[in-house]
């Protein structure tokens, strides 16, 4: 692509959004993480030798900020995404959250994954209560708590159905309700809306600007969707495989509020073309998958498809 | 004037292609032989009564359609053959046999009509047995009555069974959970488990003495080790990615073990439950037979010895009602308890 258009550089801010970057700059830092890397070692041994699946990993969050993380299949984003979470250990560097060393699972860093981890078990209404009364609320505090936030994903109707009853978008709203009734620091998101059809899928990232912007929230967001990455994200971390590493960290020169116009904008189209060439370089696609199909006919001439 | 785009056109003149015609689609010659398609629901209950409505027919063809089996010949009239009695039942062979013999002698023929086996009676017969099983006397005084025998088994069964999910329950949820239980006790649960319950009946004679704990031992041995292994595969089935969500909105240990993996795996685990209830049962018939017989295995043995064939279906009838009244009972009382579970369990 960009062969007819031309482009402004992907590097331009507007004095807008300089400001804005300036002032996300000025604000505390939450999430460090320093030098991370995680080599995967078999039982056996059998991963050594390979190139660690995240080699040196430093990159800082700011508080509010909406970091998107992208990269090719492979890079280590979603390990690195279950590192932060406390899910998987690391084996160097450091993560820090508010200036803790991380070394585990915690309320203060909600996780919503791809596949859906609503429990079946328990009515939407208590679903979101179930992290409130993991810390001990009583019950009319966290059903109080848990109604707040579905007013805020839009579904306090549907407070008592079961989550097999709901679709999967409405589930993955379900689901940011219930890690935000902590009050996490930092919302963790997995390809949260990998699974959903292309229209939800949009809707939901609309619903998520909203939110963000309502609620007191950061959100690093793991995606391998381009146009999602660029649509919600403050900054994109692009990610290189083998080892994980990070390519570049773009400045998204996008305007906000964002809106669904944006997505065919010089602006938008510029950092898209700079991630295509940082995720798709010329020299990675894999052989086997870009060899010409042999030419076998199995139609009679005259009979033609295109010409 | 430009052509139409698509003029119109007869049947296709074009390249032939192998393609199936549309109006006969392959593989498929009836609605009802759809590979995994669920059927309408009127269907659904036709062929439930179907299923036992097909038996039954077998049964009455064979018990009231002479020329289906009936092996036999009940003898009426012995005629001149010297060891044939009124009632007696003879192979048919036999009784041509022997009636060649005294056609040939010159006696009298013996005349009987042909019948089934005892042990095979005829359906209302059976019915009748069924009827009146509660209320015939036992034939010998001291005897329980069938109700009594029945009573005692499902005490048996139940107070088995208790005790076995008693201690089953929460080791094999333990084993699901953690590798250390799982590695502790799993391989020696694995190895009793393929020794057959009744081989420890003696052992438990011996030590229980012969009233009902030696009987509800081998129920317990029978179902225990079965069970901690199942509901231990079981628990592992729950998603890992539950546990981790659960994690990352602050739940500990404890809370993990007891607000997700016991809540998670509970629907699973009930129908396990129901699917070994079944195995006691089996466990039943041998564990009444081992010191004083008694309850319903001691009822048929001593039905079949007074050649009483029809009570003793009658009562292998009544413990198959028991058996399916407590199965739906127990999955009707499970879409109670979980609400949540989609309705095909």
């Amino acid at each position: 692509m960009g062969d007819t258009l031309a482009l402004p550089d992907y590097r331009d801010l507007s004095p807008d959004l300089v400001k804005r970057f300036q002032a996300i700059g000025a604000r505390e830092t939450i999430l460090e993480i320093e030098h991370l890397r995680k080599d995967f070692t078999g039982r056996n041994g059998d991963g050594a030798g390979m190139p660690p699946v995240l080699g040196d990993v430093s990159f800082q969050v700011k508080r509010r900020e909406f970091i998107c993380v992208i990269g090719a299949s492979g890079c280590g984003k979603s390990t690195m995404l279950r590192i932060l979470g406390g899910l998987e250990p690391r084996t160097g560097g450091e993560v820090r959250m508010n200036g803790h060393s991380v070394s585990g699972p915690g309320a203060d860093r909600g996780m919503v994954f791809q596949e859906y981890t609503l429990f079946p078990w328990l009515t939407v209404k208590k679903n979101v209560m179930f992290g409130p009364k993991m810390a001990g609320q009583g019950k009319d505090a966290s059903e109080a708590e848990a109604l707040q936030w579905l007013d805020m994903v839009g579904l306090s109707e549907r407070a008592n159905a079961y989550p097999h009853q709901l679709s999967g978008g409405m589930k993955q709203r379900v689901a940011i309700a219930r890690a935000l009734a902590n009050y996490p620091a930092i919302l963790l998101m997995d390809e949260p809306f990998g699974a959903l059809d292309a229209q939800t899928r949009c809707q939901m990232q609309k619903h998520l600007l909203q939110i963000w912007k309502n609620v007191d929230i950061t959100v690093l967001f793991v995606t391998h969707d381009l146009d999602e990455a660029i649509f919600l994200a403050d900054r994109i971390v692009v990610l290189g495989a083998r080892p994980g590493r990070i390519l570049e960290i773009i400045q998204v020169p996008v305007d906000r509020p964002r809106h669904q116009g944006q997505l065919l904008s010089p602006h938008f189209l510029a950092v898209k073309n700079r991630l295509e060439q940082l995720i798709h370089p010329e020299e990675t696609p894999d052989p086997e998958e870009m060899k010409d199909l042999p030419l076998v006919r199995m139609t009679q001439v005259g009979d033609e498809a295109e010409p | 004037m430009l052509p139409p785009l698509y003029p119109p056109t007869g049947p296709s003149t074009g390249p032939q292609s192998r393609r199936v015609p549309p109006n006969k689609p392959a593989g498929m010659p009836l609605p009802a032989f759809q590979i995994r398609k669920p059927l309408a629901r009127r269907a659904n209950l036709w062929l439930t009564q179907a299923a036992f409505l097909l038996p039954l027919l077998l049964w009455c063809a064979i018990s009231y359609l002479p020329f289906v089996w009936h092996p036999k010949v009940d003898i009426l009239d012995p005629g001149s053959v010297d060891y044939f009695q009124k009632g007696m039942q003879v192979d048919r062979s036999e009784f041509r046999e022997e009636n060649a013999k005294q056609a040939a002698a010159g006696g009298h023929p013996a005349t009987g009509t042909r019948a089934n086996p005892v042990y095979l009676p005829a359906p209302h017969l059976v019915a009748k047995a069924l009827f009146t099983a509660f209320r015939t006397p036992p034939l010998r005084d001291g005897e329980p009555w069938l109700h009594q025998s029945l009573g005692h088994s499902i005490r048996i069964i139940v107070l088995g069974f208790l005790l076995s999910a008693l201690f089953g329950v929460p080791l094999g949820i333990l084993c699901g959970t953690f590798a250390l239980v799982s590695r502790l006790s799993e391989p020696f649960v694995d190895f009793i488990r393929y020794m057959p319950a009744p081989v420890f009946g003696a052992l438990s004679v011996a030590i229980l003495g012969i009233d009902d704990a030696p009987k509800v031992a081998i129920i317990f041995i029978g179902t225990f080790f079965q069970m901690v292994l199942v509901l231990a595969n079981t628990t592992r089935s729950l998603p890992a990615a539950l546990l981790e969500a659960a994690q990352t909105l602050g739940a500990r240990r404890r809370q993990l073990l007891l607000n997700v993996v016991v809540p998670g795996v509970l629907p699973l685990l009930y129908r396990d439950m129901r699917i070994l209830l079944g195995w006691a049962w089996t466990y039943l018939i041998v564990a009444e037979l081992i010191g004083a017989s008694s309850g319903i295995s001691f009822f048929i043995y001593q039905q079949a010895k007074y050649r009483n064939y029809d009570n003793v279906y009658a009562a292998i009838i009544i413990i198959g009602l028991i058996g399916l009244g407590t199965d739906m009972a127990l999955k009707g009382l499970g879409r109670l308890f979980f609400p949540w579970e989609k309705a095909d369990t």
